[in-house]
């Protein structure tokens, strides 16, 4: 039983992480109906940037926030640089730059930090916990409190500020969101950095969690989170959310615990499959709307 | 001169949608463009509005040349618009429409005042202000972004069609409230419409939109008397 607890807390947080990427790209296709799948490559930037940091400082804080604002400004360069001149031309545009942009960045560490795995051994200001005889470690412990923590500011910052309404409204109806004096374009760079500095988050605590950065560790969670926006609804937020808390745990019980033989990384595309044939809109969309 | 426009051009590509349109309006006018579906009413308020691009001429207002400006900023300068088929924002509530309508507006007891003036205006909206505005029907969604628009306080009102797929009763209720808006509050109204009989009997003016065209203009009295006007708008 104990086990089975600590496998189901495991999922959480594996599905925690999940969330982190996926939410930024939930939020580009919100405002842009862009797949963003470079987002993985601001992770992974995030994941450097806070390595680098944390080796010169030591502080994994500054290093979180070195990350979050280098990654937030890589993501507007982003939108400014590629994006916003591309978005008159059809949707398949912006996505294949986005894919090169992707394979282009994985190059760029590669060349940049070298073509090995670097451990991210970072002293944790945490020990592990016990509940019972549950024991939740540090790690774990320390993704539990920095997503909810995300998680938290990000609703506070989208349902319950002025800018959080436009960045709503943006999405829904730009043009009509502009004739009420919302800004699109502040307000879709500002959604970028956002995303972008989530996303440096979720990178730092992969390369904690598993003691490992390396160029290519975005590859994984590029088409995961694709899989993901599609399973929550396109643009769905609390979606996103649920369904990578939906697949973490399901990855980690059925894989992990149960043992199903299936390859980890399959079940994020059983799922995406299973909801484009039985609900297109997604788990949290809306029928024909967006 | 509150709004003056000066020989408006709007193009889709090869099709020409409006083509050289001018006209002005006044502080206090309420003044209706009519014409048949297609003639570039709803072109017209976009491009007002800033939503649609120019391809030729100008908008001015208070005195101003604002065909530069996006459409943001024109609204921050007390434009406000009532879209076509109202386009309220379909998974915000009701209350969190009208919150964005008043952008960057302090929040404080005017707004709330305001807020509850408009809900005793629209007493369906305060029933409703917790649910998501695409659960509202069509008249409600049009209440709705009527409010919205007002709760900024504009200092023109552009309404586009807002009498399209209203029940007739509804219909006479809208009307009947943006006269009143105008009379009573001296709200500047710009209308376009295909229901030529019930907008034109709450303006002072009227034009009529032919193909991208201006093609008739005076008071309201005398176009509703205007043998044209009467065979092709009003079906009499």
């Amino acid at each position: 039983m104990n086990m089975f607890i600590e496998q189901l807390l495991n999922g959480v947080a594996v599905g925690a992480i999940y969330a982190l990427i996926t939410l930024g790209l939930a939020l580009v296709y919100g405002v842009l109906r862009i797949l963003h799948v470079a987002h993985a490559a601001i992770y992974t930037a995030g994941a450097y940037v806070g390595l680098f940091v944390y080796r010169a400082t030591g502080s994994i804080p500054l290093a979180t926030l070195a990350a979050m604002a280098v990654c937030g400004v890589l993501g507007i360069l982003i939108e400014r640089a590629v994006y916003s001149p591309l978005l008159k031309y059809p949707p398949y545009v912006p996505l294949i730059s986005s894919i090169a942009m992707f394979l282009g960045f994985q190059e760029l560490f590669r060349l940049l930090a070298g073509p090995y795995i670097i451990a991210f051994n970072a002293r944790l200001p945490l020990s592990d916990a016990f509940i019972g005889h549950v024991r939740i470690s540090a790690p774990i412990l320390i993704i539990y409190v920095t997503s909810t923590l995300v998680l938290i500011a990000l609703w506070l910052l989208l349902y319950r500020t002025e800018i959080g309404l436009a960045i709503r409204a943006t999405s829904q109806d730009r043009a009509i969101a502009s004739t009420m004096g919302m800004d699109a374009r502040s307000l879709i760079s500002l959604t970028f950095f956002i995303g972008s500095a989530v996303a440096a988050i979720a990178g730092i605590l992969v390369g904690m969690h598993y003691n490992q950065v390396y160029p290519t560790m975005g590859t994984v969670p590029a088409y995961k989170s694709l899989a993901l926006i599609v399973v929550g609804g396109l643009g769905s937020l609390p979606g996103a959310v649920f369904a990578s808390l939906l697949l973490g745990v399901l990855e980690t019980l059925l894989i992990g615990y149960a043992n199903v033989p299936l390859p980890r990384d399959s079940l994020a595309f059983i799922a995406m499959i299973a909801v484009l044939l039985w609900r297109p809109q997604g788990l949290f969309g809306r029928k024909g709307g967006r | 001169m509150l709004l003056e426009v000066r020989s408006l051009e709007v193009s889709y590509g090869d099709i020409h949608a409006l083509h050289g349109v001018s006209f002005e309006v006044s502080q206090g006018e309420l003044v209706s463009i009519i014409g048949a579906n297609g003639a570039g009413k709803s072109s017209l308020l976009n491009a007002i509005m800033g939503i649609t691009p120019l391809a030729g001429g100008s908008i001015w207002y208070q005195g101003k040349d604002i065909s530069a400006l996006p459409s943001h900023e024109r609204a921050r300068l007390g434009i406000r618009m009532v879209p076509e088929r109202a386009r309220v924002f379909p998974i915000l509530t009701v209350y969190e429409n009208l919150l964005a309508g008043g952008y960057r507006r302090p929040k404080n007891k005017a707004f709330e005042e305001k807020l509850e003036w408009l809900y005793s205006l629209f007493p369906v909206l305060a029933e409703r202000r917790t649910q998501l505005a695409a659960t509202l029907s069509g008249g409600e969604q049009q209440m709705l972004a009527i409010a919205r628009a007002l709760i900024a306080e504009p200092s023109i009102l552009l309404v586009d069609e807002v009498s399209m797929g209203l029940m007739p009763a509804l219909v006479d209720k809208v009307f009947e409230v943006l006269q009143q808006l105008n009379r009573d509050h001296g709200l500047t109204i710009l209308l376009v419409e295909q229901n030529a009989s019930a907008s034109l009997r709450i303006s002072t003016r009227g034009y009529v939109l032919e193909t991208g065209t201006l093609v008739l203009t005076g008071t309201a009295a005398a176009l509703l008397a205007d043998e044209r006007v009467r065979s092709a708008y009003l079906g009499i």
